[in-house]
């Protein structure tokens, strides 16, 4: 190629112009609707007038080309020559409009750049400001049902403490610093007999029996802060005396001072007696094991003392002094086999028979063996008996052997008078399902002071020689054998009329058989 | 010519229709004729440098969006086409005339050979509109992202 044609450069030209006018336009829109959509945008009024005078001068330059191509095609040379200074002096200055405009303009921006971020800041500080103001409002409307909330929590604890407190079987009381009983639960009013509607108002000294007690108590409790297991006795309403275990801690106000005391206070007469059962069964069982082996000793040479005896007694007549004498020996060596045995009888309790006893038979067999020598002495047999009282499990030969006794003590009682009423009464507890034999007397009765002690082992009020003493104590071991209770009642409260009347009642309880079960066991 | 939207415009045409009649003596100084063309060479770098100062600035301001890198773009390419207008422009006094034969009519009008350097950058200059169409295009796209993210924006 030898010459490079100027035609592309004229078409491009002429095509590029076009192009250049369309696309600035174009711009030029845009920008306008930027401005319109946000006037306050600085960076928009910038691009905007950069737009504008862009346009102008891409328009003055455009035209300009295309009225040369068009003049110079068409041969107007001349009219070009005048047009093409003005055209070009034209493109000159909108050029340098354009330049100044984006330096101009630009340098603006900073300035609203800067606006721009104190308001950016301000927003962000009113943002925080309102979202504070919102948790505001929620914390609000929240702390309602917090409240709520909390509320029902709390009314659930207090339930359940209230529930402690009043389902507690032990007393457990609130007081204040001048003894003043603030709280007490239906299980304390109940303890000490006091009626649970409409309690009394009552203070400590009312329901500490002893005041030198309250005045420990109260000692201990200020100087220590709280007691633990004090054993003390409560008065009951009706005036007797409760012992109880009480444990204590003081409370106080907000200043530091004694304001009163909290206290659990524990029944302790179920323990107490409890207590004594086991020291009496221990007791009885220590007993038994010496007696067992003295019994043992004793009765072999009682034997060849009973057997010289009879045998000297064929040789003297009975009319005989020494016949006499003998006689009186071999009855009292009688006797002495019959203590010996009785102590064996009391030792060996594990060794008894286990039937079916009707109590009623037992009775009737010790009052026809019985009746006979209380009659002479002017005492009336008198007999209650419940028919078709439930049996008893047990060894009757042993069972007849306590209710002896228990005769044989009222008959005791009753000798010196000269006359009296002994009573047999049966009956069946559904209650307990005990069958309740009672043995009643109108005898001397027995003090309150020797009445812990009668089931004693030796324990008598009676001559040496009348009684051993083992007569209770043997029943008390053979009854419990037979997994029953005896009690004993001096003097003797009517059932009936709640009269008190002298005499003694001693009252044997064992367990029934049921029916059902009895027939099973058949 | 159809530039008769702003008032500065036509303050600006004021001027201009006074050197329509150069031979009034108006002026005290003389405009001989080199000047129109050194004028509009120092207006091509004026404005370059204006659009590397705009270049530079955009940057600096890390503005994000598409629209900005489009505002880039033209920037670099308008500067480029400043280069090349002000190399046509001259290198238009380096070329003998007698080299453009317009004797066979306007449109078949070319640049004799043999083609030297000179001669062959005179050409691409000729065909400036490659480099200033696509930076418009890029103008265009950038105006038209920008107005579409803050629309998108106020849409939300
Ligand atoms: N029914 C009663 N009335 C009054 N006191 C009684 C009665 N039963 C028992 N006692 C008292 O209890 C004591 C102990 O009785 P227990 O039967 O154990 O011995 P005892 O009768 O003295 O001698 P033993 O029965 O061994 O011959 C008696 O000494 C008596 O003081
Ligand atoms: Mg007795």
């Amino acid at each position: 190629m030898t010459y490079l044609p100027l035609s592309p450069a004229i078409i491009t030209d002429m095509i590029g112009s076009l192009c250049i006018i369309v696309l600035s336009f174009l711009a030029l829109r845009y920008a306008w609707l930027l401005i319109r959509k946000q006037p306050e945008n600085f960076l928009w009024g910038f691009l905007f007038y950069f737009c504008l005078t862009l346009a102008t001068f891409a328009i003055s330059r455009a035209t300009g080309h295309l009225l040369k191509h068009i003049l110079l095609f068409s041969g107007n040379q001349e009219a070009w020559r005048i047009i093409n200074p003005i055209s070009g002096g034209a493109n000159t200055l909108f050029m340098i409009s354009l330049a100044s405009v984006t330096i101009y303009y630009h340098k603006g921006i900073e300035g609203y750049q800067a606006i721009n971020r104190k308001a950016k800041s301000l927003k962000e500080a009113y943002d925080q400001l309102e979202i504070a103001a919102d948790q505001l409002q929620g914390m609000n409307l929240h702390l309602e049902e917090m409240v709520e909330e909390r509320t029902l929590e709390l009314s659930a604890s207090e339930k359940k403490f209230r529930n402690l407190f009043n389902n507690s079987k032990d007393m457990v009381f609130f007081s204040d610093a001048t003894n003043h009983l603030l709280t007490m639960n239906n299980a304390g009013f109940e303890m000490l007999g006091y009626p649970v509607e409409g309690p009394p108002d009552l203070n400590l000294v009312d329901i500490f029996k002893n005041e030198d007690e309250l005045e420990s108590y109260h000692n201990v409790l200020r100087s220590q802060g709280f007691i633990e297991d004090l054993e003390v006795e409560f008065a009951k309403m009706d005036g007797t005396g409760i012992s109880v275990l009480l444990s204590a801690t003081a409370t106080y106000d907000e200043n530091n001072k004694f304001s009163g005391c909290d206290a659990i206070v524990k029944d302790l007469t179920r323990i107490k007696t409890m207590m004594a059962q086991l020291a009496a069964s221990e007791k009885m069982a220590s007993v038994g094991q010496m007696a067992a082996g003295v019994a043992h000793e004793i009765n072999t040479p009682l034997g060849v003392i009973l057997g010289y005896a009879q045998l000297m007694m064929d040789d003297f007549s009975p009319e005989s002094e020494p016949g006499q004498n003998l006689a009186i020996i071999e009855r009292q060596t009688k006797a002495c086999r019959k203590i010996v045995a009785d102590l064996l009888k009391f030792s060996r309790q594990s060794e008894s028979a286990r039937e079916d006893v009707s109590i009623n038979e037992i009775l009737m067999d010790v009052i026809a063996v019985t009746q006979h020598s209380l009659n002479m002495d002017h005492i009336n047999v008198h007999q209650d008996f419940t028919q078709d009282l439930p049996p008893v499990v047990g060894d009757t030969e042993r069972l007849r052997q306590v209710f002896v006794n228990l005769v044989n003590n009222a008959h005791h009682a009753m000798e010196q008078q000269g006359s009296g009423d002994l009573t047999m009464i049966s009956r069946y507890d559904s209650t307990t399902n005990e069958v309740v034999a009672t043995v009643q007397d109108t005898g001397h009765g027995i003090p309150e002071k020797i009445r812990a002690r009668i089931f004693d082992p030796f324990f008598t009020t009676k001559s040496v020689g009348k009684g051993t003493g083992l007569g209770l104590s043997v029943s008390y071991g053979i009854i419990q054998d037979h997994g029953g209770r005896i009690e004993v009642e001096s003097p003797v409260t009517n059932k009936q009329s709640g009269e008190k009347a002298q005499g003694t009642a001693f009252h044997i309880k064992l367990p029934a058989v049921l029916a059902e079960a009895a027939s099973v066991r058949e | 010519m159809n530039i008769t939207r702003k008032f500065n415009i036509f303050a600006l045409l004021l001027p201009l229709a006074l050197l329509l009649a150069p031979n009034q003596a108006w002026a005290l100084q003389v405009h001989a004729p080199p000047e129109g063309i050194y004028i509009h060479q120092l207006a091509h770098l004026f404005f370059a440098a204006a659009l590397s100062y705009l270049f530079w600035d955009v940057r600096r301001s890390a503005f994000p969006g598409k629209g900005w890198r489009y505002l880039q773009i033209f920037c670099v390419l308008m500067i480029l086409w400043n280069i090349l207008a002000f190399s046509g422009h001259w290198l238009g006094f380096h070329i003998d005339n007698a080299d453009i034969i317009r004797s066979d009519g306007y449109f078949s009008s070319h640049i004799i050979g043999p083609i030297s350097a000179i001669k062959f950058i005179y050409f691409c200059a000729t065909l400036d509109h490659l480099l200033s169409v696509p930076a418009l295009l890029f103008l265009f796209l950038c105006m038209r992202s920008l107005y579409r993210s803050i629309d998108k924006e106020e849409k939300k």
